[in-house]
C-alpha cells in the first residue's frame, strides 16, 4: 500500500467491528459455553474431588442438571436468532459472506506457519537451495500473507462452533428426550451420543481455552485481553496490521466518498 | 405306712432346726448390715417374696444350703457359692457348651435375690434390659476381637433403636440373635451366628425377606451349600444395621454400588464363578452411576433394576430385566415408554465387539483431538517462540 494511504487516517481512530448484535450474541454464546462446561464437565470427570465437592448432594447436583438445559436451550435459542441473523439482516449477510471459506485460507495457514517457522529461511542462510530461493522468494515467506476481514483463524473458530453448536444440541437433546431416543432406536445409539457429547465438548473446551484464547486475546499484541468484544471497535492501526485485505477495500471505500470524513471525527489524537 | 413313719422320723430333726426365712431376716432384713468390707448384706424381703424364687416358696436356706442345720449365729462369714443347677440342670447342661461356661455366672445375667419372669419389665433378661446386662462386660471388661466399638454400634443400629427409642420389644436385642444359655463363638458351626445360619436366624422376624431371598440367585446358591453367597449382613452389616433412608447405612442408595461390588467387582470371585467384572465398572461408567457417585437419590443403582432380597437371572420371566418386563422395569422412572424400549446392550464394556460404532466414534474424536489440539500447540509455539526469542515480526 502505498504511503499516501498510510496518512489517509489517524492510526488511533476507531471503528466498528462488531456490531450490538454480534457482541450480544457473543456474550450469551459465552454465557451458555461457560455454564455448560461447569456443569457438565461433573459428568466427564466425575472422580474429581473437586466436582464431588461442588456437586456432591441431591440438591446442587439436581441444580447443575437444571443449569445445563437451561443453557442449553440458550444456547438453542442463539442459534436459531444467529441463522436469522445471517439470512435476513444486512450486516448478517455481509458478516456470513466474509466468513465463508475460501482457498486462500488453506494458503494463508500454510504460509503463516512457515513464516513464523522460518525453515526456508534458515535453509537459505546455511547457502543451502540458494538458487531456488533467489528464482523464488515466495518460499522465504518473508511477509505474513494479507489477511481479509476474518483471517483463516477467525473462519476456522466460527465454523468449529457452527459444526460444534450443531453436534452438541443434536445429541444433547437425544440425551435429553432419551425416553424418545431409546424408543425408536436401540439402545447403542444413546450410547454413542454420550460418547459424541463427551469428546465434542472436550474438544471445545480444549479449543477455546488454547486457540480462542491464545488468538484472541493471550497473544504478545492484544495480552492480557482484546477489548472488541465489549466495545466493538477497531483501532485503523489494527486493521491495517491483522486485516490489510479489509482495510484497504476500507480506504477505497473513503477515498470514493472523500477522505476528510474520517480525520474530522475523531483526528486531533496523535499517535503516541 | 412305715414309710411315712420313717421319713417323720428323719425329717423331723430337720424341721425342727430348721431355719425359716424370718430367722435370716433378722440380721438380713437390717438395712445397714454390712460386711467389714463395706458389702451390703441386706435382704429386701418384699423384693425377694414376689421373685419367681419367693413365689414358689424356695427359702433362704434352699440355696443358701451350707447353712441348713448351723445353730451358731452369725454364721461364718464365707458361705459356698450357691448352685443353680442342682434345680436347673437342664439349663446347666445347655451352659456346658457355651463360650460363657465357667466365665459367666447364673447372677450375671439373672441378678440373685431378685430374679423375675423374664416378661417382668423389672427382670434383668426382660428385653429392654438385655443390651445392657451384656453391655455390662462387652463394652467395658471383656474385649473381643473386634472391639467394644463393635459392640457399641447395636445400640444406635435400627435394631437397638427400635429397643429403645420405640420400645419395641420384639426388636432383636443381644440373645435374638446370639443365644441365651448355649451362645457359641461365632466361627463355631452350631452358633446361631454362624455364616450358613445367618439367613435363618434374621428369617425368624424376617420371613418374607428370607422366602424372597432363598427363590433369588444368592439364596438358591446358598441352599446348595455355598459359602461365597452372600447372606444378610455382607450387604446389610450386623450390629451396624440402619434404615436404608440412613446415608450410613451400607445399603443406602448410593452405596449399593460398592456393595454389590464387593462381589461383584472382585476379579478372584468373578474367574471362579464366570461372571463379569465389569458389570460394576460400566454402571459406574453410566449416567446412573455418574449421578449416583454425586449423592443423586433418583437415579438407579444395581437394585433398581435387578432388585435386591430375590435377584433373578436375565432369562427368568419373573426376573425384572427378562426383556419381557424392561419396559415395566425402566419405564419405573422413564415414564411413558413403549415395549420396544431399551432394546440392546446394556453394561458395554468391549465396544469392539459389542457396540463398534461407539469404539469406532471414540477412536475417531480421539485422533481428531490430539490432531486437532496439537496442531493448535504446535502452532501457537511456534509463532510465540518466533515472536519473542527470533523477533520475527508478524
Amino acid at each position: 500500500m502505498s504511503q499516501e494511504n498510510l496518512n489517509l487516517l489517524d492510526d488511533n481512530f476507531e471503528i466498528e467491528r462488531m456490531n450490538l448484535a454480534e457482541r450480544v450474541q457473543h456474550i450469551v454464546l459465552m454465557v451458555s459455553f461457560i455454564i455448560l462446561i461447569i456443569t457438565g464437565f461433573p459428568l466427564l470427570f466425575f472422580e474429581w474431588k473437586f466436582w464431588q465437592v461442588l456437586f456432591g448432594s441431591p440438591i446442587s447436583f439436581y441444580i447443575r442438571g437444571l443449569l445445563h438445559r437451561i443453557s442449553a436451550v440458550m444456547l438453542i435459542g442463539l442459534s436459531i436468532f444467529h441463522i436469522f441473523y445471517v439470512i435476513f439482516s444486512k450486516d448478517g449477510k455481509e458478516f456470513f459472506r466474509a466468513m465463508i471459506p475460501k482457498w486462500k485460507d488453506f494458503r494463508d495457514a500454510f504460509e503463516t506457519f512457515m513464516h513464523y517457522f522460518g525453515f526456508t529461511r534458515y535453509l537459505k542462510s546455511r547457502g543451502i537451495l540458494t538458487k531456488f530461493f533467489e528464482k523464488n522468494p515466495y518460499w522465504l515467506f518473508n511477509e505474513l500473507p494479507k489477511y481479509d476481514r476474518y483471517d483463516f483463524r477467525q473462519k476456522f473458530e466460527y465454523w468449529a462452533v457452527v459444526w460444534g453448536s450443531f453436534v452438541m444440541i443434536l445429541t444433547g437433546l437425544a440425551m435429553w428426550f432419551v425416553e424418545f431416543t431409546i424408543s425408536i432406536f436401540p439402545l447403542w445409539v444413546y450410547d454413542v451420543c454420550r460418547i459424541i457429547h463427551s469428546y465434542e465438548a472436550i474438544l471445545a473446551f480444549l479449543a477455546i481455552i488454547i486457540w480462542h484464547m491464545y488468538n484472541v486475546h493471550l497473544n504478545p499484541e492484544a495480552f492480557p485481553m482484546s477489548k472488541i468484544w465489549l466495545t466493538g471497535k477497531i483501532t485503523v492501526r489494527e486493521l491495517r496490521e491483522r486485516h490489510p485485505l479489509e482495510y484497504e477495500r476500507f480506504i477505497e471505500k473513503l477515498k470514493k466518498e472523500g477522505i476528510s470524513d474520517g480525520r474530522n471525527s475523531k483526528g486531533n489524537n496523535p499517535e503516541n | 405306712m412305715k414309710r411315712y413313719l420313717y421319713l417323720i422320723i428323719f425329717a423331723l430333726p430337720f424341721y425342727l432346726l430348721a431355719q425359716s426365712n424370718e430367722d435370716c431376716l433378722t440380721c438380713h432384713g437390717d438395712e445397714s448390715i454390712k460386711t467389714p468390707e463395706r458389702q451390703e448384706l441386706y435382704i429386701n424381703n418384699d423384693g425377694f417374696s414376689i421373685s419367681v424364687h419367693g413365689k414358689a416358696g424356695i427359702s433362704c436356706i434352699d440355696c443358701h444350703s451350707d447353712l441348713k442345720g448351723v445353730q451358731d449365729f452369725p454364721h461364718s462369714e464365707k458361705l459356698k457359692k450357691v448352685s443353680c443347677s442342682e434345680c436347673h440342670s437342664d439349663v446347666y447342661e445347655k451352659m456346658k457348651n457355651s463360650i460363657h461356661f465357667k466365665k459367666v455366672e447364673c447372677k450375671n445375667c439373672h441378678g440373685s435375690h431378685y430374679i423375675y419372669e423374664k416378661d417382668n419389665p423389672q427382670s434383668f433378661i426382660y428385653p429392654l434390659n438385655i443390651p445392657r446386662i451384656c453391655e455390662e462386660c462387652h463394652i467395658k471388661k471383656v474385649r473381643i476381637e473386634r472391639g467394644f466399638e463393635f459392640i457399641k454400634l447395636y445400640d444406635d443400629s435400627i435394631h437397638g433403636r427400635a429397643l429403645t427409642k420405640s420400645g419395641l420389644i420384639y426388636s432383636a436385642t443381644c440373645v435374638s440373635c446370639h443365644g441365651s444359655h448355649d451362645i457359641r463363638a461365632v466361627s463355631s458351626k452350631d452358633s446361631n451366628v454362624f455364616r450358613a445360619n445367618i439367613p435363618y436366624l434374621c428369617g425368624n422376624c424376617h420371613k418374607g425377606i428370607l422366602q424372597d431371598y432363598l427363590e433369588g440367585v444368592h439364596g438358591k446358591d446358598f441352599l446348595k451349600g455355598n459359602t461365597d453367597v452372600p447372606v444378610c449382613i455382607d450387604c446389610h452389616g450386623e450390629h451396624d444395621i440402619y434404615p436404608i433412608d440412613q446415608p450410613r447405612s451400607k445399603v443406602y442408595h448410593t452405596k449399593v454400588p460398592q456393595v454389590c461390588g464387593k462381589c461383584h467387582a472382585n476379579e478372584i470371585l468373578a474367574r471362579k464363578y464366570g461372571y463379569s467384572i465389569f458389570r460394576v465398572l460400566t454402571y459406574q461408567k453410566s449416567f446412573h452411576g455418574i449421578a449416583t457417585s454425586y449423592g443423586d437419590l433418583r437415579t438407579a443403582n444395581c437394585a433398581s433394576c435387578h432388585d435386591y432380597h430375590n435377584i433373578r437371572k436375565s432369562s427368568d420371566p419373573k426376573s425384572p430385566i427378562h426383556p419381557d418386563n424392561l419396559s415395566k422395569t425402566c419405564g419405573k422412572c422413564h415414564k411413558g415408554v413403549g415395549r420396544d424400549f431399551a432394546k440392546g446392550k446394556i453394561h458395554v464394556w468391549e465396544e469392539k465387539k459389542e457396540n463398534i460404532w461407539a469404539y469406532i466414534v471414540r477412536k475417531f474424536y480421539t485422533i481428531m483431538i490430539t490432531v486437532i489440539i496439537g496442531g493448535f500447540l504446535i502452532f501457537i509455539f511456534v509463532e510465540l517462540y518466533a515472536r519473542i526469542k527470533r523477533g520475527v515480526k508478524r
